[in-house]
Order: structure tokens, then C-alpha cells, then sequence
């Protein structure tokens, strides 16, 4: 076989000798075959002195030398593409098998220096040898990678003076000089050894490695992949991986083995190159995890593994290119003394590859990072390395990552600002739906719980690419839109509107986002308002509640009290719902409030609290406005209860005042006549009675001004600028109309405490408890005992005069008689009587019960005063002075003396007396209450 | 599974475009000497090795047509 062989090649040789040397015609044919036979023999000798090829036996890497060169020589480009057809053609025979060899020796060849004389061997070299030494930077940069274009000096290494001379020496030789030698003593040197650079030196001194840098530099591209290569095998350690361990990248280490007979210096840039392809390795296992864990991450896990594919797709390209150049250097240097030379060696790859590594080491930082976070969590660490780092690399490199990763974060937010939906099967989205919602309208929660409860915001996984107050906004949107639509049953506007405004979002584009947001909030926010106002009379029904619960209609509260005041004096369980819908029914006929709309009408209605026993009607009565879905998400539950709670300290105002009324008419009239007759006995009561009467109608009219002008009509009139607002959001009505009843119960002396300490409060007040509420209850009460313990001398009074008629009658009719007009015994009888008859026994009791009345009464309308003097609210301390606006009642130390002389029943004071340890107005209350306790 | 006729035209062809690379490239290299190098490579001989030989063959007869002087060895 071999035999046979070397017989062709013997033969074919002959003939390229003998087509190539000429025939001589003058010579004769020894000579001829002489020199035949010699030239066949050199050519032998040629052949077997070169054995293997220098190069790597690939035919695209040559194609690409023979392409190269063709540029470079042509000025038109034809040629190279010529030459590429020809090449494609070429790969497609099957007849070659050595189809790079072939290829090579054309390129050997070319140019050859056949046809020009043989001293231009200068021009020639330069030529012909173009790709020995030099790597130009025009392929490496076309490699897509800027990190080649970067400034480095290997292309300052080829330009080193000193080169030029060294080229020679390694390859320049095979056109000048002579030539046998250079064959037999290829790659030694032949230049000056004076003139040799330090670069030569090093390259000389240079002892081979095993394995050699060479071949470590061949199989490095597939250690930059991750790949085992026979000089660098991966191993895989799973020592600390628990056995069930689904995320692989964390469980499985990888390492590199690195041959141990290198020195250290190759080592340590071993370990250098061996950072990028763990890392790697690693990064391709979580992206290749993807496919299999599913749901790990949730859409925005699954788009960053996506985003470092991409990432790790630009990796794979620069490790291409690596290849390419490698390749090119160990072919270029196959022939020359070494790698070096040729450009590219494993410092240079460090250095290559270094942005690569800076990538991959940010993104398996991220990775390991994020691998517990999700959603806004995962985007907002992302976007910390975007936002906050130093170095542009980094910021760039997080940047790109970001605009990947956010995209399914903000389809879902398209989703929810266009639609109102929730898309977000992972929870990924800082808006949370809340599970288990009872069903809208089943329970007394009813719309509010879909407003407020139904989704929440949840901030830590609001990203930071946007600001909290953005994403509030964003929050309001979406539940705008969805309670348009499930609370309002609006859906038809929604979609119209999801169709008509609906556009991409997407990262980077700030500005335009935050345009396109603010103006979904503006159209969402109009819409929901107009809704509430004119579909579901939302104003309308606040408007009512002021009305009858808030006492402003005048006429119907009035026509309510005359016609239940009868049976609400009765005890509570005698009390009938339907006496008490008729009465309202009634009232509601008989006054303004019957051309209201009936749709206000209907949700009015009368009831009773929970009963319980010993209670009259008074105390169980309450008026009741419904409220139903979706006007409740403004005028809560809890609003509601405030409104029953601000009707009943009214309703029971109301009521003193009425009953206040009613008997100061009987008394007035009563005056006239009755009362006359019997001033000898209880003038001087009735005189007293009537200032406090009086003292007592004043204070409460002065408590019903200030609470239906001063507070409700205030916040009121506060309540309607607010929603008037053209940019209000329901939000916006919410809290507004929440204010609204805090002013209402706070300033309406309904809030829970006054502010005052309660130390004081003990001390002064005789219960414990200190608050306006239950003072004012209280000052009610006595007031209401007072009312009765007038009626109570009243009564007397009448009883009185029936009396004396009787006596008078009987003196007449006596007198009539002829008798005397009063006899001894009745004389007798009335002194006797009067100390036992329980008739008699009435007036000091009642008159005891009056002074004690009146007393309590004053001593807390004083402390009364003196809290409200203190209180921070102008208002409330406006309340004070209205009840007090003569400086009837004292409130500080020095006023008292004059208070003193304009009351009859000041308590006097004791101007020694104030206490140490208290401040004046607390010694005031206190010393004035007890006062009156002694008198 | 390629019958001989077809083989040599295949072998032409891979020929003409072999023969117009050189061309393009510029190596003086005929039809004939092109084939028998062809043969030579393909019966292993290194492409290296080769272009030595050819351009030493070149240049031996180049001397040979400009006089003979200044022969080498």
C-alpha cells in the first residue's frame, strides 16, 4: 500500500519536475536527466525532511487566509468573491479528500516568484508572508466584541521596531538567501543576534510547557464553554448538594482541574481563564433549569433566565471569536518558534475575556441574589445594580438586563391600569387580590370590602423603578377600574376604554409611562366619580343624611318630635315599630321632606336600638338612612354608625330642648294665673326656677347652634369643596367625607376624650369618666330631672291653689252660712297637718331637690367650661364662650368675684382657699362644686 | 455508488475550479502540473512540502533560462 504509494508520488514528482524544468534544446540528454534526476532528488528530500503539516488541517481556516490575502492584494473586492463561490463549489465535491491541503499549496504558491526576477525578494516577503505574525485587529473587531478594540497592546507589540527584522529571521527567510539551508534549518534564526529585541530573548529562553501553552490555548475556548477538554477537565463535586435539591446550579460545584505539571504563572492564569467558564456553567445550568423547574420564579424569573440566555448567547459569540483568533495564531505559529509571536497567548485571552467575566460574574451575583425573591423583589435588586453602582459597566450591563426582565411586569401592569385585571398567577405584581372575598353585597361589608379589602398594595414588592407615590397611583387605577366594573357593574366602559387607551409599556421610557399613567388615573378617576355622583347619587345621599340624621331639616325633626314625644315617654317595650314608621311617615308628609325623592325617602327609616329593660322610648329611638352598595365604599359601616351616633346626642338635645320648652310654656302661661295666686308660698322658688330654666334653655341652644351651624354646617360646607374638586378621586371622597364625620364627632364634643388630663378630670368631675360626651350627657340628665322637678313644684303649686280655691270656697260659703269664715280647728288642722301631710312634706324636699339640681347643673357646666377653655380647637373654645358670652359662669380665679355678684347662686368663694398644687381653673371647678354642695 | 464516468467528470470539475482558484491566486501553475499536484496531495504529501519543491523547481529553472549562473549548492 505505502509501496504503491510512494511509487505515485515517485511518478507524479517526476512529472512536475519534468513539466516544470525546461528542455534545454543545446543540451543533450545526460545532462537533462542528470539534472532531472537531481532536482527529483531534493525534491524527495524535501518532502521527507517536512513530515506533518505545520498547520491544522482546516479548510475553512485556510479559505479564510486565501480570502484575506485576496483583499488585501486586490483592490476591487471580485476577487474574493469570486474566490468564495469557487470555495463553495469546492466544499460541495466530493472527489478531494484533502481539500485543504490542496487549497494551501495554492495559497503557498501564489504570487509565487516565477515570473519576476529573483532579487526582488523584499517585496516578496512582505507579501507572501502576511499572515504569519500578524492578527489584524479588523477581523477581531468584526467579531462583534468591543472588548478586542479596547486599546490594547498587542497590536503595539507587532509594531515594535525591532519586529520587522524579526519577522525575518522566522519566515522571511524562504525568499531570500539561500534557500537549502533555510529548508534544512527552518525556524532558526538568522538575523544579528546583537539586534534581537527583548521580546526575542524572552521567546528564546523560552522553555516548553507540558502541556504545552499551545495546546492549552486549542482547548481553551471549550473550557470557556463549560466543556471538559483533555488538558482541562471539569470535574463535578456534589459534596455539600442535598440529594433532593431541584435547583442545580446552587447543589452542584464545578471545578477545574488544572494539569500539575505547569508552573505557576500558567496556573495562575489558568485560574484566571477557569473564573468565566464556571461561572458559565453554572449560569447555563439556571438557564437551562427553566425548562424543566417551570414556575420557580414566576414570569419575571423566567424572563431574566431568558435575558442571561441572551446575555449568555454574546458570551458564546466572544468565545467564537476567541476560537477564530486562536485557531489562526496556533496555524500562523505552527510554522514560526512559538505561540507568542504569533499574538495571541492565554495572558491575552485573560485579557479578552475579562468584560466577559465582569458579565458573568454580575449575573451569577444577580442570580444568587434573586434566587428567593420574585416580582417587583427581584426587578427592585436588579435595578439597584442599574441605579446605584459606580461602575458604568455594571450600570450598563443591569440596564440591559432590566428592559428584559421587566417586560412581564409590565404587561401585567398594562393589564391592570387598562383593564383593571389581575394577571399575575405567581404574585408577582405589588397589588394583591385578597382570596377569600365574601361574595359583593352578601355580607354588611358589601362594596367597602371590595374597595378597601379587596386588593392590597404590597410594598416591599413595589420595584424601584418606580416611586412609591407612582405606584399608589397605579394601585388606584387598577382598583378603580375594577370596582367600576364589579361594584358598579360598568363593565361595557371599562372595555371601551381598555380598547380605546390600551399601549405597550415597557422599560426605560419613564417619561412617557408616567404621562401614560397619569392620564389613565385622570379618565379612570373622572369616570368613577361621575359614576358614584350620577348613577349612584352618591351627593345626593350625603345631602340626606345631613337632612334627617344631621338634624337640617328643621320642619320634619320637629313635626317628628311632637308626634313620638307622647309614646316615646313610655317604656321602651311598649314601643311598636309600626306606631314609630307611621309617626315618621307622618312627619315626613307634613313637612318639606316630602318633596325629597322618593328613592331618599325609601331607605329612611325609624327603629329601635336593642332593648333593654327599664329604658324608655327616648333612649331606644334612633332614625336610620340605608345605605347600600356601592354608595357604603364612601359612607361606611363604620361612617353609618358614626352618623347614628352624632343623631342620637342630638336626637336627645332635641329632646331637652323640647321638653325644655314645652314646660317653660305651661310655666309662663301658668304664671299668669295659677302660679299668681300661690306667689306668696313659692314665689321666691319660681323666680329661682325660671333663671335656671332659662340658664338651662340657653345652654342648650347655644349647644344646638354651635353643633348644627358652627361644626356641621362648617364641615359640611369643608365636605362640598372637597368633592367638588374636579381632580377628585373616590379616594379623595372617602377620606374627605371621613373627615367630615371626625370633625362632626370630635368637634361636636362627641370624640372619645377630652383633651385635658384625666388626672384633672377625677378630681373635679364626680364620676371618674371625663369625657365631653358623658359631661354633656350628664348636664342633660340634670336637666331633664330639673325639667321634672319643676313640673314637680308646679304640680305643687297647682295643688296649692286648688287648695286655697277650696279654703276660700269653704270661707264663703261659711260666711254665707253666717258662720266664721275659718274656724279654730281648721287652723289647727292645717299647722298640724302640714308637718305630716305629704303634701306639705313636698315643698322643702322639692325645694331641696331644685337647689341640688341647679347646683349640679352649674358645677358642670363650669368644669365644662373650663375643659372647653383649654381645648386646642378654636371652635370648641368658641362653644365656650357662647355658653358663658356675659362671663356668667367663671372660668378663671380673678373673674370670680364678678360672677359672684351677678349670680344669685354663684357659688362663693373662698379667696384663701386655691389650692397649691393645682392650676387656677382646676381649684376654680373644684372649690365651686363644693361650694355649692355646702350651701 | 457513483459510476466512473461520473467520477472523472466530477474529478474535471473539481479540477476547473482548483485551476481557477490558482489562477485568481496567481501561482503559474498549469493544467497538468495542478493535477499531478492534486494526485500528490491527495496521496498525502504534505502541501508544504510541496510548494517547496515546486518553488524550488521554479527557481532551478529560472537560473537555468537566465544562464545557469549563480547556482545554488
Amino acid at each position: 500500500m505505502t509501496e504503491e504509494r510512494n511509487q505515485r508520488i515517485d511518478s507524479a514528482l517526476s512529472s512536475i519536475v519534468e513539466a516544470i524544468l525546461p528542455v534545454n534544446p543545446g543540451e543533450d540528454d545526460e545532462i537533462a536527466d542528470e539534472r532531472h534526476e537531481a532536482a527529483l532528488e531534493r525534491a524527495r528530500a524535501i518532502i521527507k525532511s517536512h513530515g506533518q503539516p505545520s498547520i491544522v488541517p482546516d479548510v475553512q481556516h485556510i479559505s479564510d487566509m486565501i480570502k484575506k490575502r485576496l483583499v488585501r492584494d486586490n483592490k476591487t473586492p471580485e476577487p474574493a468573491l469570486k474566490f468564495s463561490t469557487l470555495y463553495t463549489r469546492l466544499l460541495n465535491q466530493r472527489v478531494l479528500s484533502q481539500k485543504w491541503a490542496i487549497l494551501y499549496l495554492l495559497h503557498e504558491l501564489s504570487d509565487s516568484p516565477k515570473a519576476r526576477p529573483s532579487t526582488s525578494a523584499a517585496g516578496i516577503r512582505d507579501d507572501a508572508f502576511p499572515e504569519a505574525g500578524i492578527v489584524e485587529t479588523r477581523r477581531i473587531g468584526s467579531a462583534g466584541e468591543h472588548a478586542f478594540s479596547e486599546a490594547f497592546s498587542y497590536m503595539g507589540l507587532h509594531r515594535l521596531p525591532g519586529r520587522d527584522s524579526g519577522r525575518g529571521p522566522g519566515t522571511g527567510g524562504l525568499a531570500g538567501g539561500d534557500l537549502g539551508s533555510q529548508w534544512n534549518s527552518f525556524g532558526q534564526s538568522k538575523g544579528d543576534s546583537a539586534m534581537k529585541t527583548k521580546a526575542e530573548l524572552l521567546a528564546e529562553n523560552y522553555e516548553d510547557t507540558e502541556p504545552t501553552e499551545q495546546a492549552l490555548l486549542s482547548s481553551l475556548p471549550f473550557t470557556l464553554l463549560g466543556l471538559s477538554s483533555s488538558h482541562l477537565p471539569f470535574t463535578t463535586s456534589s459534596v455539600s448538594a442535598p440529594p433532593s435539591g431541584r435547583d442545580i446550579s446552587t447543589t452542584q460545584k464545578y471545578a477545574i482541574s488544572i494539569p500539575p505539571t505547569l508552573p505557576l504563572p500558567l496556573v495562575s492564569l489558568l485560574h484566571t481563564l477557569a473564573e468565566p467558564s464556571l461561572l458559565y456553567r453554572s449560569l447555563n445550568e439556571f438557564v437551562q433549569s427553566s425548562s424543566e423547574g417551570g414556575t420557580d420564579g414566576g414570569l419575571v424569573g423566567q424572563s431574566l433566565k431568558s435575558a442571561i440566555g441572551i446575555e449568555l448567547r454574546g458570551y458564546i459569540n466572544l468565545v467564537g471569536g476567541l476560537e477564530n483568533e486562536i485557531r489562526r495564531a496556533v496555524a500562523a505559529a505552527e510554522t514560526t518558534i512559538g505561540v507568542r509571536t504569533a499574538g495571541v497567548t492565554l495572558k491575552r485571552c485573560v485579557v479578552w475575556t475579562r468584560e466577559a467575566t465582569m458579565g458573568l460574574r454580575l449575573m451569577s451575583l444577580i442570580v444568587e441574589q434573586t434566587s428567593d425573591k420574585k416580582g417587583g423583589q427581584l426587578i427592585s435588586t436588579i435595578h439597584s445594580f442599574a441605579s446605584s453602582h459606580g461602575d458604568p459597566f455594571v450600570h450598563a450591563f443591569a440596564e440591559r438586563l432590566l428592559s428584559h426582565v421587566t417586560r412581564p411586569f409590565y404587561d401585567m401592569l398594562r393589564h391592570w391600569i387598562y383593564d383593571g385585571e389581575l394577571t399575575d398567577p405567581y404574585l408577582e405584581f405589588f397589588v394583591i387580590e385578597q382570596p377569600n372575598l365574601p361574595d359583593v353585597g352578601g355580607n354588611k361589608g358589601g362594596a367597602s370590602s371590595v374597595w378597601e379589602d379587596k386588593y392590597t398594595i404590597h410594598s416591599p414588592q413595589v420595584p424601584t423603578i418606580m416611586t412609591e407615590s407612582f405606584a399608589k397611583k397605579v394601585f388606584l387605577i387598577g382598583k378603580s377600574l375594577n370596582f367600576i366594573r364589579h361594584g358598579c357593574s360598568d363593565s361595557e366602559w371599562v372595555e371601551s376604554y381598555s380598547k380605546s387607551t390600551s399601549k405597550e409599556l415597557g422599560y426605560g421610557d419613564t417619561a412617557r409611562l408616567e404621562m401614560s399613567i397619569d392620564e389613565a388615573y385622570k379618565t379612570t378617576m373622572a369616570r368613577l366619580i361621575e359614576l358614584m355622583g350620577s348613577k349612584f347619587k352618591l351627593f345626593d345621599h350625603l345631602r340626606a343624611l345631613k337632612k334627617y340624621l344631621l338634624l337640617g331639616q328643621g320642619d320634619f325633626i320637629a313635626l317628628l318630635m311632637e308626634g313620638l314625644s307622647a309614646s316615646l315617654e313610655r317604656p321602651a317595650n311598649t314601643l311598636y315599630r309600626h306606631n314609630l314608621t307611621a309617626q315618621l311617615e307622618h312627619a315626613i308628609r307634613g313637612s318639606n321632606a316630602q318633596f325629597d325623592s322618593p328613592d331618599v325617602l325609601r331607605r329612611l327609616d325609624a327603629r329601635m336600638l336593642e332593648l333593654s329593660h327599664g329604658e324608655i322610648g327616648w333612649d331606644v329611638f334612633t332614625l336610620e338612612y340605608k345605605i347600600d352598595a356601592p354608595v357604603d365604599v364612601v359612607v361606611t359601616p363604620y361612617g353609618s354608625r358614626q352618623y347614628l351616633k352624632v343623631f342620637n346626642f342630638l336626637w336627645r338635645v332635641k329632646r331637652v330642648e323640647f321638653a325644655l320648652g314645652s314646660s317653660w310654656r305651661r310655666f309662663m302661661a301658668g304664671a299668669r294665673g295659677v302660679l299668681k295666686a300661690v306667689e306668696d308660698l313659692v314665689g321666691a322658688d319660681w323666680k329661682k326656677a325660671r333663671c335656671v330654666v332659662a340658664e338651662m334653655v340657653h345652654f342648650v341652644n347655644q349647644l344646638q347652634y354651635y353643633i348644627l351651624f358652627e361644626v356641621i354646617e362648617s364641615s359640611w360646607d369643608t365636605l362640598q369643596t372637597a368633592i367638588s374638586k374636579p381632580e377628585a378621586t373616590l379616594d379623595d371622597l372617602i377620606e374627605a367625607h371621613a373627615k367630615y364625620l371626625q370633625h362632626i364627632t370630635h368637634k361636636g364634643l362627641l370624640g372619645s376624650t377630652s383633651s385635658r388630663s384625666s388626672g384633672k378630670g377625677k378630681k373635679a368631675g364626680t364620676d371618674g369618666d371625663d369625657t365631653f360626651m358623658t359631661q354633656l350627657h350628664e348636664i342633660l340628665k340634670i336637666m331633664l330631672a330639673y325639667k321634672d322637678a319643676v313640673d314637680g313644684l308646679y304640680g305643687y303649686s297647682v295643688a296649692e291653689y286648688t287648695r286655697r280655691q277650696e279654703r276660700g270656697q269653704r270661707i264663703e260659703t261659711r260666711t254665707k252660712k253666717g258662720e266664721w269664715g275659718i274656724r279654730e280647728a281648721d287652723e289647727e288642722g292645717e299647722t298640724a297637718g302640714r308637718g305630716s301631710n305629704p303634701e306639705d312634706m313636698m315643698l322643702p324636699s322639692l325645694r331641696q331637690r331644685l337647689k341640688t339640681l341647679s347646683g349640679d347643673f352649674q358645677a358642670r357646666v363650669v368644669v365644662l367650661l373650663g375643659d372647653l377653655a383649654y381645648q386646642s380647637d378654636m371652635d370648641m373654645r368658641l362653644l365656650g364662650v357662647l355658653l358663658s358670652f356675659n362671663e356668667y359662669y367663671p372660668v378663671v380665679n380673678k373673674r370670680r368675684a364678678r360672677g359672684e355678684r351677678e349670680r344669685r347662686n354663684t357659688p362663693r368663694t373662698q379667696p384663701g382657699v386655691k389650692p397649691k398644687t393645682r392650676d387656677g381653673s382646676t381649684g376654680e371647678s373644684a372649690t365651686g362644686s363644693g361650694v355649692q354642695e355646702g350651701e | 455508488m457513483s459510476t466512473r464516468p461520473s467520477k472523472q467528470a466530477a474529478a474535471r470539475e473539481v479540477l476547473d475550479i482548483l485551476h481557477e482558484i490558482s489562477t485568481l491566486l496567481n501561482t503559474h501553475l498549469d493544467r497538468t502540473t495542478l493535477s499531478l499536484c492534486v494526485s500528490l496531495v491527495e496521496n498525502g504529501v504534505n502541501p508544504e512540502a510541496l510548494a517547496a519543491v515546486i518553488k524550488e523547481l521554479w527557481r532551478e529553472s529560472g537560473e537555468l533560462r537566465g544562464g545557469g549562473e549563480g547556482g545554488v549548492e
